[in-house]
Formats: structure tokens, sequence, C-alpha cells
């Protein structure tokens, strides 16, 4: 039996992802147009190197359509205090409904990433408004990411991940 | 109704920064953080290109992307279609944005880092508004319009040129909120702008000088375009450090001839705005504020526009005073004064000219300070014309184009300043006295 290949992103970087970052989503159609959205959550699953992003289906009905149609997903995280960027892609991604405990990730996300941008002047208020849904309107979006890139603005941005980048 | 671009540009500026997707020719997407969005029109974005990464490596291949912006004040989120067009690697376009990502760079720590290759220009195809919450925007603290139009209306009734600099500044202040401001015009044969006019600073720096191409000034001069600067710090190298200009001149003599430029210690937020009239360039129009993201897209234009007027002006009022009266007044000749006599030196090679040592003006303005002194001395006179001294072919003056009236202003002011036993007194349109307090010894460097 092959040995298992070294996992795309460690446990720095499962915190980082699952931290108080800002997260976009992009996925594109079959004739080459790109479909964008702003996510409210990540959350990575123990053991098993799968990534879940959640969603306003309303707002990324488009992208949605994209990825039930070809699966390839594109997704940066940043932390607006340090500018420190990682980039995740993947292919075969699905839409899924929440399970247990996913609405519950999102409402700790929102909070823990007002904390993060209050102490940079951003109105506490806004933030939460730009990242409030309602519940049924949250699907998660999971993926196996399949490559993994430092994009931290600077010359080195775009290189794959290394453990502890 | 469909959302245009011009409507929704303060999200192109906005704190939270905006994200790009494209995607490769082989369907695989990609999407990353933008460091600048410049509005160019209603239908067209630049986007900054500093380093040849994955995004740009797409849209060489496929040129349809999507960008995402957010209203840093309501919250409300834009979905814009765009399409690459081009990339300019100079010119005003790419001046401007060069001057504002050196800005973006060093509030953000990104100083040695940033370094714009090329403004990336797109068409706009479509802007979608993003379905959900919004917070109400605080109302804004005044109406740039009213303040426009007022300013318009007390710019037209100024019949002079000092006047018509002094109720500029004064309208920016009063009007529009912005304390601290100066005028500098542009003298074509050094390649340099000095500043004629100032307001809030402690010294007023009139006579000071900063050459074409340097700074937030020298660059809007030279691209002819406007530089706004929201996020300013001292390692900014576009800072207007004179002191710089100051190794390189050229005379021999170690006296000080440079002016200090008025500025702001802790600048934070700049506009430079050309002036022009007959898209020649007359000067800058420079104001600046202690406080980030002071300007904004709607101040730019405001300025702009103001700036459109003052260079009307300022030449209507130039040609003006040129076609005053042919004669000077008839005065009795100067009275002779007593008291210490005050030795005048003139060095021709630079024009400048220093009282008793101190140093007060080069350039055409000494070289007119010059000519009226001799006058003063040889033949006793007091009443010149501006229109005679843009004959007398000692002063050397270029064409039309010089301002003469700026240079007389310059010099007045300058006088005035320095307390000199000199003055110059205006004594109609095109027309000025100069009054002499003390005997003067006149001395060729």
């Amino acid at each position: 039996m092959p040995p298992a290949p070294a996992p795309l992103i460690d446990a720095s970087h499962v915190a980082f992802i699952q931290g108080a970052v800002g997260i976009s989503v992009a996925a594109c159609d079959r004739s080459g147009k790109p479909a964008l959205v702003r996510a409210i959550g990540c959350h990575v699953t123990e053991d098993r190197p799968l990534v879940t992003i959640y969603l306003s289906a309303i707002q990324a009905a488009q992208l949605l359509g994209c990825v039930r149609d070809n699966g390839a997903v594109a997704v940066v995280f940043s932390e607006p205090s340090t500018h420190r960027t990682v980039q995740l892609k993947g292919a075969g991604a699905i839409v899924d409904g929440l399970l247990e405990g996913e609405w519950e990730c999102v409402q700790a996300y929102r909070e823990a990433f007002v904390r993060e941008l209050a102490p940079l002047g951003f109105d506490p208020v806004m933030v939460r408004t730009l990242l409030s849904h309602r519940q049924a309107d949250i699907v998660a979006l999971r993926f196996v990411p399949s490559e993994a890139y430092s994009q931290t603005p600077g010359p080195q941005a775009g290189a794959p991940l290394k453990a502890g980048t | 109704m469909k959302t245009k671009l011009d409507a929704i540009r303060e999200c192109l500026e906005s704190v939270i920064p905006g994200t790009i997707a494209t995607a490769s020719p082989q369907g695989v997407p990609n999407v990353a953080y933008l460091s600048q969005v410049q509005f160019i029109d209603s239908e067209h974005i630049a986007l900054s290109y500093q380093f040849f990464n994955k995004t740009r490596q797409n849209l060489m291949a496929n040129p349809h992307a999507m960008l995402s912006l957010i209203n840093p004040l309501s919250g409300a989120q834009y979905r814009l279609s765009i399409e690459y067009l081009r990339t300019e690697i100079a010119g005003p376009l790419f001046a401007s944005m060069k001057a504002k990502l050196a800005g973006i760079a060093s509030h953000t720590g990104m100083g040695g880092v940033f370094r714009l290759l090329g403004a990336d220009v797109f068409r706009v195809h479509d802007i979608e508004r993003v379905p959900g919450e919004t917070v109400q925007p605080p109302p804004a603290q005044h109406n740039l319009l009213a303040a426009l139009r007022a300013a318009s209306e007390r710019l037209r009734s100024c019949c002079d040129l000092e006047r018509l600099l002094a109720e500029t500044l004064a309208c920016l202040e009063q009007l529009f909120g912005i304390r601290y401001t100066m005028i500098l015009m542009f003298d074509a044969p050094s390649e340099r702008l000095y500043t004629v006019a100032s307001r809030g600073y402690e010294a007023s720096g009139v006579g000071s000088e900063i050459p074409l191409g340097h700074g937030v000034i020298g660059v809007a001069a030279q691209e002819r375009t406007p530089i706004r600067i929201s996020h300013m710090n001292a390692e900014y190298s576009y800072s207007r450090a004179i002191r710089e200009s100051a190794s390189r001149s050229d005379w021999a003599h170690a006296l000080d001839t440079e002016i200090p430029l008025p500025g702001l210690r802790e600048s934070r937020s700049q506009l430079a705005v050309p002036v022009t009239a007959a898209e020649r360039l007359l000067g800058v129009l420079y104001v600046e504020s202690p406080h980030d993201l002071r300007f904004t897209y709607d101040d730019e234009d405001a300025l702009v526009t103001l700036a459109a007027q003052l260079g009307m002006a300022a030449q209507l009022l130039q040609n003006a005073a040129d076609a005053g009266e042919d004669a000077p007044a008839v005065q009795p000749a100067a009275t002779p004064v007593g008291g210490m006599p005050l030795t005048v030196r003139h060095y021709r090679e630079n024009g400048s000219v220093f009282l008793d040592d101190d140093y007060l003006i080069k350039g055409v303005a000494g070289s007119i300070f010059w000519t009226l002194l001799r006058e003063y001395a040889d033949k006793s006179r007091t009443e010149f014309t501006n229109r005679e001294l843009r004959l007398d072919s000692r002063l050397r003056l270029p064409d039309i184009s010089d301002n003469l009236e700026a240079r007389l202003i310059l010099l007045s002011r300058r006088l005035t300043e320095r307390g000199a036993a000199i003055r110059i007194e205006k004594t109609g349109r095109g027309r000025f006295r100069l009054c002499v307090d003390r005997p003067l010894q006149l001395r060729e460097g």
C-alpha cells in the first residue's frame, strides 16, 4: 500500500481558516465566466480533510449553479489585522444542507469576525449586518482541498502553502 | 434601474478590500484580494498590477472576471462583471494609481512590497446589488454641490488675481471645511512650481518651490491629473521633502535661498489638483488634512471643478492686467528718504536678491524686483505698469504664458512677510507703486 500523501493543510492552517478571517468563494460556469460570493464561516471535519464553507443561498445562487454543474471551487481566507491570506481549491464540491451544530458554527464565526474588526475601526453593527442571514437561507459547500496556496500580499503570494505559513 | 459605476464609487476605495474571481481556460476558478480599484468613468475601472500572479495569468487567457465590493458605511455588497481590456504602464492613470498605491502600501505596512507594474483597465458590463441587509449610513456633514456653487459665486466677483487666490483658499476653509490649503504657480522655463498663496499654516511659505514631477504636487502637475492620497505617512516616498531640492541648487554662494514649503507635519490625506487654462498648466491647487480618508471622489470632483474656474478666472485677470494702462500715472518723482541705508544685492545668474544679506527672492520675480529698483535709483520712478514690465527686455520674460501678475503677488508678499523697507502697492488694474522707506544701496553680486 503506497504511503498516504502529506496533507495539504496542517493544524495551524485548519485553525486559521476556521478563525476570524474574511472568506470569499469563487466558481465558474462552462463558458469561463466566474461567480463570486462572500462566505459566512468555515468548518474543517476532524480526521478528514473535508472543508465546509457556509453561504447564503440567495446571495450565492449563481455560484451554486456553477458548483452543481462542475464542482470546481476556490476559497480565499484573509485575516484583516495581519493580511495573512490562504487560498484553497477543490474539485467535486457538493452543495448540502446544514448538519446539526453547523448553524451555531455560522453564528460563532459572525461574532468572532465582528470582534476581529472592531479594533480596526469597523462599525460592529455594520459588520454584523453584513453577515446576517436567516438560518433557512444557509447552505453548506463541502469539498476536499486539492490545492493550497499562500496568498499573503508580496512577491511570495501564490506559492504553494507550506506548513507553518 | 441599472446601477451605474459612478453611483457606487465610494465602494471602490472602501476600507473593506474587494475580491476578484477569475477562471483559467481549463475552468479552474481563482479568487484573490485587491489592493486598489480605480474609478475611470461610469463604464471603466482599473486594477493595480503588482505581481504576475494567478489572477493576471488567468486574465491574459480569459478576460472575464467578477469583482465583489462593499460599501464601508452601509455594508451594501455589489458584484461587478468585468472584462480585461488593456494595461497602461505610463500616463495620468498610471501616475495617479502609483501615487495612491504608495499611500495604501505605507498605510498597510507594505511599503517595500507594493510596486505598480501597470494599470489594468477593465470594462464594467454589469453591476449587481447582492441581496442582503444594510445599515443606514450616517448623513453627509455638508453638501458639496452647494459648497461648490457658493464658492463659484464668490470667485466670480474677484477682480484681481491676488484676491482670487485668497478667496479660493477662504472658500475651501469656510465652505468645504478644508483648513490646510495652498496654491502653487508653474514656472515653465525652470520646470518648477512656486507657492503663491497658502492658508492654515504657521508660515505662509510663499516663494517656496517644488520641482515638476516631485511629490504629490509635482506629479499632479507633470501628469496634469489630480492625485488623491487617503493614507499618508512619513516613510512615504511621495512626501514633499523640499530640502532635497536644496542640494540641487546650482548657484555658488552658500547663503540659504530655500524657503520651506508649508505643509502639515502629520499629513494623512492629500489632494493635488492641476490648475489649467486652455490646456495650459497654470499651477496646482493643493489641500491636505491630518485625518485619514478625508478626501473622497466627490471632494476630488468638486475641487477639480473649482480649479477649472480658478484657472479660467486667473487667465482672464492676467489678460486684463496686461491690457491695463499703457503708461503709469503721472506722479511726482520719489521723495528722498532718510535712515540707515538698505543694501540690496542681486545675483544675475539666478535672479536672486538679498536685503542686507537676507534672502528675499529669486528667478523671474527677483529680476523684476531688480529692474524696479534700478528704475527707482536711476530715474526716481515709483509708478509702474505690468505692460511695460512685459515689454522690458531686461526681464527676459518668456512669453504671455509667464504669469507676471502672480510673480508680482509673490514679490509683494515676500516683501511684506520680510518686513522690508520696500513695499509694492497696487494702484489700479495692471498698475502698481514701489514704496521705499529707507535709502537703497544697489550691488550686483
